[in-house]
């Protein structure tokens, strides 16, 4: 499904999904679904609890491989490669499709090391240059100027909010190409929140992101294009305001103006 | 429990007059309840301080004889009725911390094969396995380990060690002399497979409390396996490993059956692990139906005291450490 028509015709997709199905065990979860996440723009996911939009999320970086009775079949096509094909080495993948959780989940260690860890998986650097990195990446997720003198204070004395943001900086700190937020806001407070959105929006300048949430005002601030999920099937796939304003499915409406779900 | 009539719409007098029946017979319920719970818990309380109690006036006539001078005598014997606890001490720590090291590898690494690594069908065979090392009685344990690992080791492994680190200074002290088989090192070993299920299955369960968002977060990243163990499931659960480990070094420091067939039972202080030494309950096991006189009755309580006091040390540190990391993970 693309969108009708607009600016989204002539951008690019990073991520092409492609008749995927998804089960767990033998209950299928998603149903044939087809969608784009194009490049430099914020994907919004939206739909009612258990229609699979985070299921769909973890496909993209295949984050469902850590569970024996999860599989996914079709294609999942980043950059033209396909994701699921059984030679691509999930690592490398997930350090170019970073993730970030519904709860903050800063590892038990200091503040600069939580960053500075995933930078030294993949690159050899000086202590001075790691300490940059350390900073760009802090200040990318401007948590520098709350945590600069405390940087070998553990992750996990920071408050919710800074700790998503600690989060969001270990991902960007990688260099990613897209970045998945799954319900990024849920366990913040409404300040906490901006903040997590005005850094979305930053972010989409550098990288592809597409998040899932329960919110419809986020998707219609944060997000360029949206899909609408219903029971495992993805019902509606659009420019957000499009969407908000006259979608073609009346589900989707029916969603939207919260008179389900 | 007591029945009470309740929904009953119009309350008259000998209704109320039931309820106060029942409410009374509630509160002597209650305080009877109270009085069995506080006297079961006093009960420890008592058994404890009986227990300290005996052990420090039983070896008050070889306290009295020997003054502090009883911790560093290497001297045990019984002829000329001079006792010394050096070498039981020597061979209770050294022992434990050859377990220790032999085990905690080992035990975490089962630990962490079996939680991240082991296909799904082998986990439970070998989970129960291991679970099942923890049931065999120690006396097993002491007569396999003389009749057939003793030998095992002097035959095979002993040597071999020998000869290894025969040229390294300092180390060929350690492991110096003749392979005698029975001994401090084989002791030492036989503890390691006695605790070995303590430190898996305690790490086994701490490992299954992390977060599987907090592991995936980590995966995330593009972590390995080994990194996330490394870098996410082991300090996440420090804590809980620390006390597996002390339970293990608890139970090695008090061990005493297989260890009395196994370490030789010498009242000497060796530098090389290979000869045969002895360990405080070893020492008591062996000697305790022999004692005669006072005063050797009264040494191997003082052991007794010792070992006790020894045991109270640990989990003291045990326990400080864990308040540490507590506090540390609080801030």
């Amino acid at each position: 499904m693309s969108p009708t028509n607009g600016a989204g015709a002539n951008r690019s997709a990073k991520i092409l999904v492609k008749d995927l199905n998804f089960f767990y065990g033998d209950s299928l979860a998603l149903k044939s679904v087809n969608m784009s996440v194009y490049a430099n723009s914020v994907t919004a996911i939206i739909g009612p609890s258990g229609c699979g939009k985070s299921t769909l999320l973890r496909v993209l970086n295949r984050m469902y491989d850590l569970y024996p009775k999860q599989r996914a079949v079709g294609e999942v096509l980043l950059d033209g490669d396909n994701i699921l094909a059984p030679s691509q080495d999930v690592n490398l993948l997930r350090a170019r499709v970073g993730m970030v959780f519904q709860k903050p989940t800063p590892f038990p260690m200091s503040i600069h090391e939580n960053i500075a860890f995933g930078i030294k998986l993949y690159n050899k650097v000086s202590k001075s240059e790691l300490d940059g990195r350390v900073e760009k990446a802090l200040r990318g997720a401007a948590l520098w100027n709350e945590v600069k003198d405390k940087l070998h204070a553990s992750g996990l004395s920071l408050s919710g909010g800074q700790q998503q943001r600690l989060c969001i900086a270990r991902t960007v700190a990688i260099e990613p190409e897209v970045i998945l937020f799954d319900e990024p806001c849920s366990a913040l407070d409404p300040i906490s929140t901006a903040k997590v959105e005005e850094l979305i929006d930053e972010l989409k300048e550098k990288y592809t992101i597409a998040i899932v949430t329960h919110s419809m005002q986020q998707a219609a601030r944060v997000s360029s294009y949206t899909a609408f999920m219903y029971l495992g099937e993805l019902l509606e796939f659009d420019e957000t305001t499009k969407m908000f304003t006259s979608p073609d499915k009346k589900q989707t409406q029916d969603y939207i103006t919260g008179r389900f779900g | 429990m007591v029945d009470v009539t309740v929904g009953v719409p119009n309350v008259d007098g000998s209704t109320i007059l039931d309820r106060a029946k029942a409410l009374a017979r509630f509160k002597f319920e209650n305080t009877f309840f109270h009085f069995v719970t506080f006297s079961a818990a006093i009960t420890v309380l008592v058994l404890l301080s009986g227990v300290i109690l005996s052990l420090v006036l039983g070896s008050i006539p070889a306290i009295r004889a020997f003054g502090a001078g009883f911790l560093v005598t290497e001297v045990w014997n019984p002829v000329t009725d001079k006792y010394g606890a050096a070498a039981a001490i020597y061979g209770t720590v050294v022992t434990s911390i050859i377990a220790m090291v032999i085990a905690i590898p080992i035990g975490v690494g089962i630990a962490i094969f079996l939680s991240e690594l082991c296909p799904q069908p082998l986990r439970q065979p070998i989970g129960i396995a291991i679970e099942l090392l923890a049931g065999i009685p120690s006396i097993i344990y002491g007569i396999w380990g003389l009749f057939i690992f003793a030998p095992l080791l002097q035959q095979y492994v002993e040597p071999g060690i020998i000869s290894f680190f025969g040229s390294v200074p300092g180390l060929n002290l350690v492991f110096e002399g003749p392979p005698y088989g029975i001994g401090v090192f084989t002791a030492g070993f036989i503890l390691a497979i006695m605790v070995l299920p303590f430190i898996s299955s305690i790490s086994r369960d701490v490992f299954a409390t992390v977060p599987a968002v907090l592991k995936e977060s980590a995966y995330g990243l593009g972590f390995t396996t080994r990194e996330v163990v490394g870098n996410v499931v082991i300090p996440y659960t420090r804590t809980g490993i620390i006390g597996g480990v002390m339970l293990a070094l608890g139970r090695a420091l008090g061990e005493t059956m297989a260890v009395t067939f196994v370490i030789g039972n010498a009242h000497r202080v060796s530098n090389s692990i290979l000869a045969p030494g002895t360990t405080i309950s070893a020492t008591i096991a062996n000697e305790f139906t022999e004692a005669v006189g006072s005063l050797y009755t009264s040494a191997l309580v003082e052991l007794g005291l010792i070992l006790f006091v020894i045991t109270f040390i640990v989990l003291a540190i045990a326990r400080f450490m864990l308040m540490r990391i507590e506090q540390k993970g609080a801030q």
